[in-house]
Protein backbone atom coordinates (compact mmCIF):
# COMPACT_ATOMS: atom_id res chain seq x y z
CA UNK A 1 0.00 0.00 0.00
CA UNK A 2 2.87 2.20 1.16
CA UNK A 3 4.07 1.38 -1.91
CA UNK A 4 1.16 2.69 -4.21
CA UNK A 5 0.90 5.99 -2.24
CA UNK A 6 4.58 6.39 -3.30
CA UNK A 7 3.78 5.98 -7.10
CA UNK A 8 0.96 8.04 -6.82
CA UNK A 9 2.24 11.12 -5.01
CA UNK A 10 5.71 10.88 -7.21
CA UNK A 11 3.50 12.39 -10.42
CA UNK A 12 1.97 15.13 -8.12
CA UNK A 13 5.77 16.55 -6.98
CA UNK A 14 8.48 14.64 -7.33
CA UNK A 15 8.79 13.70 -10.69
CA UNK A 16 5.51 16.46 -11.81
CA UNK A 17 5.69 16.31 -15.50
CA UNK A 18 5.65 20.20 -16.08
CA UNK A 19 7.28 21.72 -13.28
CA UNK A 20 9.87 18.76 -12.27
CA UNK A 21 10.42 16.97 -15.72
CA UNK A 22 9.19 19.48 -17.77
CA UNK A 23 7.97 17.14 -20.22
CA UNK A 24 5.00 16.85 -22.72
CA UNK A 25 4.95 20.67 -22.39
CA UNK A 26 3.91 21.43 -25.86
CA UNK A 27 0.02 21.35 -25.11
CA UNK A 28 0.73 22.79 -21.40
CA UNK A 29 1.94 26.61 -23.19
CA UNK A 30 -0.44 26.17 -25.97
CA UNK A 31 -4.14 25.75 -24.26
CA UNK A 32 -3.28 27.24 -20.70
CA UNK A 33 -4.84 30.84 -21.91
CA UNK A 34 -7.84 29.95 -19.19
CA UNK A 35 -8.82 28.11 -15.92
CA UNK A 36 -10.96 25.73 -17.73
CA UNK A 37 -9.32 24.75 -20.53
CA UNK A 38 -6.37 23.59 -17.90
CA UNK A 39 -8.85 21.50 -15.51
CA UNK A 40 -10.51 19.98 -19.09
CA UNK A 41 -7.26 19.24 -20.93
CA UNK A 42 -5.68 17.80 -17.54
CA UNK A 43 -8.70 15.53 -17.22
CA UNK A 44 -8.81 14.10 -20.79
CA UNK A 45 -4.93 13.42 -20.44
CA UNK A 46 -5.61 11.68 -17.22
CA UNK A 47 -7.99 9.79 -18.75
CA UNK A 48 -5.89 8.58 -21.73
CA UNK A 49 -2.71 8.05 -19.57
CA UNK A 50 -4.63 5.95 -17.11
CA UNK A 51 -6.58 3.66 -19.42
CA UNK A 52 -3.58 3.41 -21.82
CA UNK A 53 -1.25 2.46 -18.34
CA UNK A 54 -3.84 -0.34 -17.44
CA UNK A 55 -4.06 -1.93 -20.94
CA UNK A 56 0.07 -1.57 -21.82
CA UNK A 57 0.50 -3.06 -17.67
CA UNK A 58 -2.33 -5.58 -18.30
CA UNK A 59 -0.61 -6.69 -22.07
CA UNK A 60 3.14 -6.09 -20.99
CA UNK A 61 4.44 -9.66 -20.81
CA UNK A 62 2.19 -10.48 -24.47
CA UNK A 63 3.15 -7.63 -26.40
CA UNK A 64 6.81 -8.68 -28.00
CA UNK A 65 9.53 -6.21 -27.12
CA UNK A 66 10.65 -5.56 -30.73
CA UNK A 67 7.18 -4.06 -31.75
CA UNK A 68 5.93 -2.54 -28.02
CA UNK A 69 6.43 1.02 -29.23
CA UNK A 70 3.76 0.79 -32.27
CA UNK A 71 1.43 -1.07 -29.73
CA UNK A 72 1.58 1.52 -27.32
CA UNK A 73 0.66 3.95 -29.65
CA UNK A 74 -2.41 1.97 -31.05
CA UNK A 75 -3.54 1.61 -28.15
CA UNK A 76 -2.62 5.67 -26.79
CA UNK A 77 -4.15 6.61 -30.39
CA UNK A 78 -7.29 4.93 -29.71
CA UNK A 79 -8.34 6.39 -26.19
CA UNK A 80 -7.79 10.17 -27.07
CA UNK A 81 -9.85 9.57 -30.47
CA UNK A 82 -12.65 8.14 -28.52
CA UNK A 83 -12.15 11.02 -25.62
CA UNK A 84 -12.14 13.10 -28.88
CA UNK A 85 -15.53 11.68 -30.23
CA UNK A 86 -17.25 11.66 -26.65
CA UNK A 87 -15.90 15.37 -26.24
CA UNK A 88 -17.40 16.76 -29.56
CA UNK A 89 -20.65 14.74 -29.19
CA UNK A 90 -21.25 15.40 -25.24
CA UNK A 91 -19.50 18.52 -24.37
CA UNK A 92 -19.49 20.58 -27.69
CA UNK A 93 -18.27 24.48 -25.99
CA UNK A 94 -15.85 22.53 -24.92
CA UNK A 95 -14.42 21.08 -27.68
CA UNK A 96 -15.08 24.20 -29.29
CA UNK A 97 -12.03 26.02 -27.30
CA UNK A 98 -9.56 22.82 -27.23
CA UNK A 99 -10.34 20.55 -29.83
CA UNK A 100 -7.54 20.74 -32.05
CA UNK A 101 -5.51 20.04 -28.71
CA UNK A 102 -7.48 16.63 -28.01
CA UNK A 103 -5.87 14.36 -31.09
CA UNK A 104 -2.64 16.15 -29.86
CA UNK A 105 -2.59 14.01 -26.95
CA UNK A 106 -1.35 10.76 -29.03
CA UNK A 107 2.10 12.05 -29.24
CA UNK A 108 1.83 13.82 -25.93
CA UNK A 109 5.11 12.30 -24.50
CA UNK A 110 3.79 12.24 -20.85
CA UNK A 111 1.63 9.31 -22.21
CA UNK A 112 4.56 7.37 -24.26
CA UNK A 113 6.66 7.88 -21.05
CA UNK A 114 4.92 6.50 -18.46
CA UNK A 115 4.03 3.53 -20.61
CA UNK A 116 7.61 2.49 -21.77
CA UNK A 117 9.02 3.77 -18.33
CA UNK A 118 6.55 2.27 -16.13
CA UNK A 119 3.26 0.34 -16.97
CA UNK A 120 5.99 -1.68 -19.27
CA UNK A 121 7.21 -2.85 -16.15
CA UNK A 122 4.99 -2.66 -13.46
CA UNK A 123 2.03 -4.55 -11.81
CA UNK A 124 -1.34 -3.38 -12.84
CA UNK A 125 -2.27 -1.58 -9.31
CA UNK A 126 1.06 0.34 -9.59
CA UNK A 127 0.52 1.47 -13.13
CA UNK A 128 -3.20 2.96 -12.21
CA UNK A 129 -1.37 4.68 -9.63
CA UNK A 130 1.14 6.02 -11.01
CA UNK A 131 -1.05 6.80 -14.18
CA UNK A 132 -3.15 8.96 -11.89
CA UNK A 133 -0.69 10.66 -10.08
CA UNK A 134 0.71 11.87 -13.39
CA UNK A 135 -2.13 12.98 -15.12
CA UNK A 136 -3.48 14.69 -11.71
CA UNK A 137 0.07 16.40 -11.93
CA UNK A 138 0.12 17.01 -15.08
CA UNK A 139 -3.59 18.44 -14.21
CA UNK A 140 -2.75 20.81 -11.33
CA UNK A 141 0.23 22.07 -13.22
CA UNK A 142 -2.01 23.20 -15.94
CA UNK A 143 -4.14 24.67 -14.34
CA UNK A 144 -2.18 26.82 -12.26
CA UNK A 145 -0.23 27.66 -15.50
CA UNK A 146 -4.25 28.73 -16.85
CA UNK A 147 -5.08 30.54 -13.79
CA UNK A 148 -2.15 32.82 -13.85
CA UNK A 149 -2.29 33.18 -17.19
CA UNK A 150 -5.91 34.35 -17.29
CA UNK A 151 -5.82 36.63 -13.76
CA UNK A 152 -3.06 38.72 -15.77
CA UNK A 153 -4.14 38.23 -19.51
CA UNK A 154 -8.10 38.89 -19.48
CA UNK A 155 -8.65 40.07 -15.34
CA UNK A 156 -11.18 36.73 -14.56
CA UNK A 157 -10.53 33.62 -13.11
CA UNK A 158 -13.24 31.03 -14.44
CA UNK A 159 -14.85 33.58 -16.56
CA UNK A 160 -15.48 35.71 -13.12
CA UNK A 161 -13.95 39.11 -13.14
CA UNK A 162 -11.78 39.57 -10.46
CA UNK A 163 -9.20 42.24 -11.20
CA UNK A 164 -10.98 44.69 -13.13
CA UNK A 165 -9.45 46.67 -15.57
CA UNK A 166 -5.86 46.80 -13.58
CA UNK A 167 -4.68 43.38 -16.01
CA UNK A 168 -5.35 43.32 -19.45
CA UNK A 169 -1.63 41.94 -20.22
CA UNK A 170 -2.04 40.55 -23.45
CA UNK A 171 1.44 38.87 -23.65
CA UNK A 172 0.08 37.06 -21.36
CA UNK A 173 -2.18 35.43 -23.53
CA UNK A 174 0.18 34.64 -26.19
CA UNK A 175 2.99 32.33 -26.45
CA UNK A 176 5.71 34.50 -24.93
CA UNK A 177 3.24 34.72 -22.12
CA UNK A 178 3.23 30.86 -21.70
CA UNK A 179 6.91 30.47 -21.23
CA UNK A 180 7.16 33.82 -18.84
CA UNK A 181 4.85 32.00 -16.78
CA UNK A 182 5.47 28.43 -17.10
CA UNK A 183 9.77 29.66 -16.25
CA UNK A 184 8.94 31.66 -13.27
CA UNK A 185 6.57 29.01 -11.81
CA UNK A 186 9.36 25.70 -12.52
CA UNK A 187 11.68 28.46 -11.09
CA UNK A 188 9.42 28.93 -7.89
CA UNK A 189 8.89 25.22 -8.04
CA UNK A 190 12.98 24.33 -7.90
CA UNK A 191 12.88 26.78 -4.76
CA UNK A 192 10.75 24.65 -2.89
CA UNK A 193 12.22 21.62 -3.76
CA UNK A 194 15.89 22.87 -2.75
CA UNK A 195 14.53 23.72 0.73
CA UNK A 196 12.80 21.10 1.22
CA UNK A 197 15.58 18.63 0.22
CA UNK A 198 18.07 21.01 2.95
CA UNK A 199 15.20 20.26 5.80
CA UNK A 200 15.74 16.28 5.24
CA UNK A 201 19.62 16.97 5.27
CA UNK A 202 18.95 18.49 8.32
CA UNK A 203 17.74 15.83 10.12
CA UNK B 1 5.90 -20.05 -32.44
CA UNK B 2 8.68 -18.08 -33.87
CA UNK B 3 9.38 -14.42 -32.27
CA UNK B 4 8.55 -12.94 -36.00
CA UNK B 5 4.86 -14.72 -36.41
CA UNK B 6 4.39 -13.29 -33.17
CA UNK B 7 5.07 -10.10 -33.52
CA UNK B 8 2.62 -10.22 -36.75
CA UNK B 9 0.12 -11.49 -35.14
CA UNK B 10 -0.06 -9.50 -31.59
CA UNK B 11 0.12 -5.99 -34.04
CA UNK B 12 -2.64 -7.51 -35.86
CA UNK B 13 -5.16 -8.37 -33.29
CA UNK B 14 -4.12 -4.93 -31.29
CA UNK B 15 -5.36 -3.18 -34.53
CA UNK B 16 -8.23 -5.15 -35.27
CA UNK B 17 -8.90 -4.47 -31.40
CA UNK B 18 -8.56 -1.16 -31.62
CA UNK B 19 -10.40 -0.82 -34.68
CA UNK B 20 -12.99 -2.19 -33.63
CA UNK B 21 -13.06 -0.25 -30.38
CA UNK B 22 -13.16 2.77 -32.55
CA UNK B 23 -16.02 1.89 -35.01
CA UNK B 24 -18.06 1.33 -32.02
CA UNK B 25 -17.39 4.66 -30.41
CA UNK B 26 -18.11 6.21 -33.91
CA UNK B 27 -21.35 4.49 -34.34
CA UNK B 28 -22.37 5.52 -30.46
CA UNK B 29 -21.14 9.17 -31.00
CA UNK B 30 -22.09 9.85 -34.76
CA UNK B 31 -25.63 10.36 -34.25
CA UNK B 32 -25.17 12.80 -31.27
CA UNK B 33 -22.46 14.70 -33.19
CA UNK B 34 -24.58 16.13 -36.51
CA UNK B 35 -27.34 16.58 -33.68
CA UNK B 36 -25.36 18.90 -32.16
CA UNK B 37 -24.04 20.64 -35.14
CA UNK B 38 -27.62 20.70 -36.91
CA UNK B 39 -28.58 22.60 -33.55
CA UNK B 40 -25.63 25.01 -33.31
CA UNK B 41 -26.54 25.99 -36.89
CA UNK B 42 -29.91 26.36 -36.00
CA UNK B 43 -29.54 28.19 -33.14
CA UNK B 44 -26.94 30.24 -34.82
CA UNK B 45 -29.76 31.05 -38.00
CA UNK B 46 -32.32 32.12 -35.32
CA UNK B 47 -29.87 34.46 -33.69
CA UNK B 48 -28.91 36.30 -36.15
CA UNK B 49 -32.99 36.48 -37.64
CA UNK B 50 -34.72 38.90 -34.57
CA UNK B 51 -37.91 37.23 -34.38
CA UNK B 52 -37.58 33.80 -36.73
CA UNK B 53 -38.86 30.83 -34.73
CA UNK B 54 -38.00 27.87 -37.28
CA UNK B 55 -36.03 27.71 -40.29
CA UNK B 56 -35.93 26.05 -43.97
CA UNK B 57 -32.79 25.31 -45.75
CA UNK B 58 -32.98 26.13 -49.46
CA UNK B 59 -30.00 25.57 -52.33
CA UNK B 60 -29.61 28.66 -54.80
CA UNK B 61 -27.27 28.90 -57.64
CA UNK B 62 -24.64 26.79 -55.41
CA UNK B 63 -25.45 28.32 -51.88
CA UNK B 64 -27.23 27.47 -49.57
CA UNK B 65 -29.31 30.06 -47.73
CA UNK B 66 -31.83 29.31 -44.63
CA UNK B 67 -34.92 31.01 -44.46
CA UNK B 68 -35.97 32.11 -40.94
CA UNK B 69 -39.68 32.22 -40.10
CA UNK B 70 -42.06 33.32 -36.65
CA UNK B 71 -44.39 30.83 -36.20
CA UNK B 72 -47.45 31.74 -38.50
CA UNK B 73 -44.92 31.33 -41.34
CA UNK B 74 -44.05 34.89 -41.71
CA UNK B 75 -40.66 34.92 -43.57
CA UNK B 76 -38.49 37.66 -41.34
CA UNK B 77 -35.01 37.20 -43.11
CA UNK B 78 -32.42 34.87 -44.62
CA UNK B 79 -28.96 33.67 -43.20
CA UNK B 80 -26.18 32.84 -44.70
CA UNK B 81 -22.71 31.11 -44.05
CA UNK B 82 -19.82 32.51 -45.55
CA UNK B 83 -15.72 31.86 -44.64
CA UNK B 84 -13.14 35.14 -43.88
CA UNK B 85 -9.90 34.23 -43.97
CA UNK B 86 -8.22 35.42 -40.31
CA UNK B 87 -5.22 35.41 -38.61
CA UNK B 88 -4.54 32.04 -38.45
CA UNK B 89 -7.21 29.64 -39.82
CA UNK B 90 -10.44 30.24 -41.61
CA UNK B 91 -13.19 32.29 -39.70
CA UNK B 92 -17.13 31.09 -40.51
CA UNK B 93 -19.38 33.48 -39.78
CA UNK B 94 -23.14 33.46 -39.82
CA UNK B 95 -24.98 36.07 -41.31
CA UNK B 96 -28.30 37.31 -41.45
CA UNK B 97 -29.91 39.81 -43.73
CA UNK B 98 -33.45 40.93 -44.22
CA UNK B 99 -33.44 41.94 -48.71
CA UNK B 100 -36.72 43.91 -48.23
CA UNK B 101 -34.68 46.54 -46.05
CA UNK B 102 -31.61 46.28 -47.32
CA UNK B 103 -30.38 45.95 -43.80
CA UNK B 104 -27.96 42.98 -42.31
CA UNK B 105 -30.03 41.60 -38.77
CA UNK B 106 -26.60 40.38 -37.22
CA UNK B 107 -23.55 38.33 -37.37
CA UNK B 108 -22.57 35.74 -35.04
CA UNK B 109 -19.31 33.98 -35.90
CA UNK B 110 -19.19 30.15 -35.99
CA UNK B 111 -16.19 29.30 -35.37
CA UNK B 112 -12.29 30.47 -35.38
CA UNK B 113 -8.77 29.85 -34.30
CA UNK B 114 -7.41 33.71 -33.83
CA UNK B 115 -5.63 34.68 -30.76
CA UNK B 116 -7.37 34.68 -27.90
CA UNK B 117 -7.58 37.76 -26.20
CA UNK B 118 -6.95 39.51 -29.55
CA UNK B 119 -7.98 38.69 -32.80
CA UNK B 120 -10.81 35.96 -30.92
CA UNK B 121 -12.76 39.20 -29.68
CA UNK B 122 -14.18 39.38 -32.39
CA UNK B 123 -16.87 36.91 -30.90
CA UNK B 124 -17.41 39.57 -28.36
CA UNK B 125 -20.98 41.17 -29.06
CA UNK B 126 -18.93 44.69 -28.88
CA UNK B 127 -17.88 43.93 -31.86
CA UNK B 128 -20.56 41.63 -33.30
CA UNK B 129 -23.68 44.22 -32.49
CA UNK B 130 -22.45 47.01 -35.31
CA UNK B 131 -23.42 44.68 -38.19
CA UNK B 132 -26.71 44.92 -37.03
CA UNK B 133 -29.04 46.98 -38.97
CA UNK B 134 -25.71 47.94 -41.35
CA UNK B 135 -26.92 48.63 -44.82
CA UNK B 136 -25.69 46.04 -47.26
CA UNK B 137 -24.91 49.40 -49.54
CA UNK B 138 -22.10 50.22 -46.94
CA UNK B 139 -18.31 49.44 -47.48
CA UNK B 140 -17.71 47.51 -44.71
CA UNK B 141 -14.02 49.06 -44.48
CA UNK B 142 -12.33 48.56 -40.68
CA UNK B 143 -11.46 51.75 -38.68
CA UNK B 144 -13.79 53.38 -41.66
CA UNK B 145 -17.27 52.29 -41.34
CA UNK B 146 -16.37 49.03 -38.84
CA UNK B 147 -14.82 49.36 -35.62
CA UNK B 148 -12.03 47.12 -35.03
CA UNK B 149 -10.95 45.33 -31.90
CA UNK B 150 -8.04 47.22 -29.97
CA UNK B 151 -4.82 45.13 -31.30
CA UNK B 152 -6.06 43.33 -33.79
CA UNK B 153 -6.77 44.72 -37.47
CA UNK B 154 -6.60 41.11 -39.48
CA UNK B 155 -9.23 39.34 -37.53
CA UNK B 156 -11.86 42.24 -38.16
CA UNK B 157 -11.01 42.68 -41.92
CA UNK B 158 -11.22 38.91 -42.66
CA UNK B 159 -14.56 39.35 -41.04
CA UNK B 160 -15.79 42.49 -43.08
CA UNK B 161 -14.25 41.40 -46.37
CA UNK B 162 -15.99 37.91 -46.08
CA UNK B 163 -19.43 39.90 -45.40
CA UNK B 164 -18.86 41.88 -47.99
CA UNK B 165 -18.41 39.82 -50.99
CA UNK B 166 -20.98 36.94 -49.83
CA UNK B 167 -23.49 39.88 -49.99
CA UNK B 168 -22.20 40.68 -53.41
CA UNK B 169 -23.50 37.38 -54.18
CA UNK B 170 -26.59 36.91 -52.30
CA UNK B 171 -27.82 40.50 -53.60
CA UNK B 172 -27.91 39.31 -57.15
CA UNK B 173 -30.33 36.13 -56.04
CA UNK B 174 -32.64 38.21 -53.33
CA UNK B 175 -31.98 42.16 -54.40
CA UNK B 176 -32.36 45.14 -52.29
CA UNK B 177 -35.96 45.60 -51.91
CA UNK B 178 -37.16 42.42 -53.53
CA UNK B 179 -39.04 39.70 -51.23
CA UNK B 180 -37.92 36.76 -50.80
Amino acid sequence: MTQLIKDFTNGLWNENPIFRAVIGICSALAVTTAGQNGIAMGLALTFVLTCSSILVSLLRSIIPPKVRIPCYIIVIATFTTMVDLFMKAYFPPLYQVMGIFIPLIVVNCIVLWRAEGFASKASLARSIADALGMGLGYAWAITLISIVREVLGSGTLFGINVMGQATHWVIMLLPPGAFLVMGILVGIMNMIARKSVKNTHCH
Amino acid sequence: MNQYARMIVVLVIISLVAGAVLAFSYKVTNPKIQEQAQQALQQAVLKVIPGAEKMTAVEKQGMTLYIGMDNQGNKKGIAFKTTGSGFSGPIEIMVGYNPREGKLTGIEILSMSETPGLGARIKEPAFTDQFKDKSVSDEFIPKKDVKVVTGATISPTAVSKAIKSSLAEVTKIYPVGGDF
